[in-house]
């Protein structure tokens, strides 16, 4: 009763492949469903044939506005099955900008999906400039990964809500207590009680190596190293006018070997800063990593060269999804400083914690910061 | 408990019987959503809503429960839910009792345990009762995004094998298996894995038109006139700058409000003793008293008195509140 159905089955596999190639969250599983609600739909209702996929194949409200704008070329040739156009493949469409959503997607366009990925914020015409970091002293190192490894993990460890069972606490496991009670036949000899474990909360660390933060960047890749060492999950960025994630890079054991690595990969390493456009595509590419258990750590001079409001509306979404905010600011150390950058002003409204991070000195402080603010919150938490 | 699982479950028909079945339970739908609810029962997969608070997420398993002739189950996440409150709790006040009742009748401990943890013991929390339930009802897993992870991955064994294990009782498994809506606010990002398992919608803010049509179906004796104004600035409003943008519920309560206040049309005066209804924070009132609320009823009223082109006002409305 379908002639085509068969070539549309190739296509929709194609299609399907070609989501995949642009970053959709979208599998054989994926795909088998939709061809389950092709045969559900009337296909010769074209906004049916879309819809269907639409909701079988994407998964998150990011991956919509790839769909519509790959379903638009790709199925542009594609009409009501006519039989003598079914074993004409549709070509996809080289997009042009114009017909398409987003940047993102427009780059895209232009790339073949088969091609080499490229390293995420990397653009040619950025300035790019590495750095040596054999400078590091060894005995220096070891002393401060210990104490901020001590730091990270103070960061990383709240009350939970899960429990477990323990000898003294206050919560009754009525289930154990009543086994023991039938055991004993009818007197309470003993109550079970049940612990909260304690669970780590999420780091999410975004370290600015811009020329202003040059000064210090050899001491905050420290700090992005122990916390990556001491945590399972942690999630680091490096930035500057754009965004790089090097929570892979910093997972090798050698902080040699990581740094190394790093001033290879990471582009315009100290160039100048957009922080405000930096926090902003962490937003669009990994907001997903924020919730209430995630504390976000940035480290940045607050010298802003780009537009003040995108820094403050960023800071502000930040705050919002995230636990705790933390800025670390190195030239808070420095005696008379006073936060009056622009960038620095737009931002600290939005910040829990603002501390300095310019030497060993202002870390343990920042270490007695945190054991305040987490015994409060965890009192909080264990009121209700 | 029956061997298999069965899936053998009533339908909606197709997505135009869907769409009537909608509007006669009062919700107005898009294809859009029509099509993922019929996906949803035709392939017995669970259907993931995201979209902003207010927008009818819920709804559309309350709609969907009573369109079909079912029950809702309805499990409503928060953070720290934990498999007792979300599953089976064991009733220990009747164990208690019954442990009372049978002191000196002479059987052993053993009988005894056998005994008090024994179904007749057990409270049923709502995925269990979705499971055992004697016809598939609809279960409404509501703001999935508060709970951790640990509760998803939990949740997301469930969706697949349609049974769960109480370790005095056995495994019970679903004798029908439920409609399922997921709802999420995105405060957190769910697991790809449980992404997966769903079908998938978002709902937007509705159109002007389809915000029209909810309005002139849920507030009664509401003029056409006040209706278009109504929908007209909630376009606008949506393109404030706000902290919480209004959703659906919004656009009613405020309806309702400005009914309860006799008023055929929007001026100042009316927006403002009833601002409360749209807007829940402090700044947000502010940002909607300034200088820009005269010029977008004005543009509202000029629509509406010339007649003119219903997409340049709206178009008009949506700069003017960008600034």
């Amino acid at each position: 009763m379908r002639p085509e159905f068969g070539s549309l089955t190739e296509h929709v596999v194609e299609f399907s492949r070609r989501l995949r190639a642009h970053g959709v969250l979208c599998g054989p599983a994926e795909t088998a469903d939709a061809l389950r609600a092709l045969r559900a739909v009337n296909l010769l209702d074209r906004e049916a044939f879309r819809l269907a996929l639409r909701t079988t194949l994407p998964h998150r409200r990011e991956d919509l506005a790839v769909f519509d704008a790959l379903f638009e070329s790709y199925w542009r040739a594609w009409r009501a099955p006519e039989p003598q156009a079914e074993d004409t493949k549709p070509e996809p469409q080289a997009a042009e900008g114009a017909s398409l959503g987003s940047p993102s997607v427009r780059r895209w366009g232009r790339e073949d999906p088969e091609g080499e990925q490229e390293v995420p914020g990397y653009s040619p015409l950025e300035v790019l400039s590495r750095k040596d970091f054999s400078s590091f002293r060894e005995d220096e190192l070891d002393r401060i990964a210990r104490l901020v490894v001590a730091i990270a993990r103070r960061i990383a460890t709240r009350w939970s809500r899960r429990r477990r069972r323990a000898r003294r606490s206050h919560l009754l496991d009525m289930r154990r207590t009543l086994r023991l009670h039938l055991r004993w036949g009818g007197a309470f000899p003993e109550l079970a009680f049940q612990r909260r474990k304690i669970r780590k909360h999420r780091v999410v660390l975004l370290c600015d190596v811009s020329g202003s933060m040059d000064v210090y960047s050899r001491f905050l890749i420290q700090f992005v190293y122990a916390l990556q060492d001491a945590l399972g999950r942690v999630e680091s960025f490096v930035f500057s006018t754009s965004l790089t994630r090097v929570t892979e890079e910093l997972r090798s054991r050698s902080l040699r070997r990581a740094l190394d690595r790093l001033s290879q990969t990471v582009p315009n390493w100290s160039g100048g800063t957009k922080i405000g456009t930096s926090l902003r595509q962490f937003l669009d590419r990994y907001g997903g990593l924020l919730d209430r258990h995630t504390v976000v750590v940035i480290v940045s001079d607050g010298w802003d060269t780009g537009e003040v409001e995108v820094l403050r509306r960023a800071m502000q979404e930040i705050r919002a999804r995230a636990a705790r905010v933390i800025w670390l600011n190195p030239l808070l150390g420095s005696p008379g400083y006073q936060p009056l950058t622009r960038g620095m002003q737009a931002a600290l409204p939005y910040v829990h914690v603002f501390a300095s991070a310019h030497n060993a000195e202002s870390l343990r402080e920042l270490e007695q910061a945190l054991a305040q603010g987490r015994s409060r919150g965890s009192g909080r938490r264990e009121a209700r | 408990m029956g061997e298999q699982a069965q899936v053998s479950r009533p339908t909606l028909g197709d997505v135009e019987q869907i769409l009537a079945a909608l509007a006669q339970e009062g919700y107005i739908a898009d294809r859009e959503i029509a099509t993922a609810i019929y996906l949803s029962i035709e392939l017995h997969k669970p259907l993931l809503v995201e979209g902003a608070a207010g927008v009818g997420k819920t709804e559309i398993a309350k709609v969907m429960a009573r369109a079909l002739g079912t029950d809702l189950i309805r499990l409503q996440c928060y953070e720290g839910l934990d498999v007792n409150t979300a599953l089976y709790e064991w009733n220990y006040q009747k164990q208690m009792l019954r442990i009372r009742l049978e002191e000196g009748s002479g059987r052993s401990p053993e009988e005894k345990e056998q005994t008090i943890f024994s179904e007749p013991f057990l409270l049923r929390r709502p995925l269990l009762q979705a499971i055992t339930h004697p016809k598939a009802p609809v279960l409404l897993v509501d703001e999935i995004d508060r709970v951790d992870e640990e509760f998803e991955a939990f949740l997301l064994e469930l969706l697949s094998d349609w049974q769960i294990t109480i370790p005095e009782i056995g495994t019970i498994r679903a004798q029908h298996v439920p409609y399922v809506v997921l709802t999420s606010n995105r405060t957190r990002e769910l697991s790809d894995a449980l992404r997966r398992r769903c079908l998938y919608l978002w709902i937007d803010y509705p159109s002007f038109e389809k915000e029209l049509a909810i309005v002139l179906r849920k507030v009664p004796g509401i003029s056409r006139q006040l209706a278009e104004q109504i929908a007209a600035f909630l376009h606008a409003v949506r393109a404030l700058d706000l902290q919480k943008v209004p959703g659906v519920a919004e656009t009613l309560d405020w309806s309702a409000a400005l009914m309860r206040l006799h008023r055929d049309h929007l001026d100042r005066e009316a927006v403002e003793r009833t601002l409360g209804c749209l807007f829940k924070h402090h700044e947000d009132q502010k940002v909607a008293r300034g200088p820009w609320l005269d010029r977008a009823l004005a543009v509202i009223a000029d629509a509406q008195r010339d007649g003119q082109s219903l997409q340049a006002a709206l178009d008009r409305l949506e700069r003017l509140a960008r600034g």
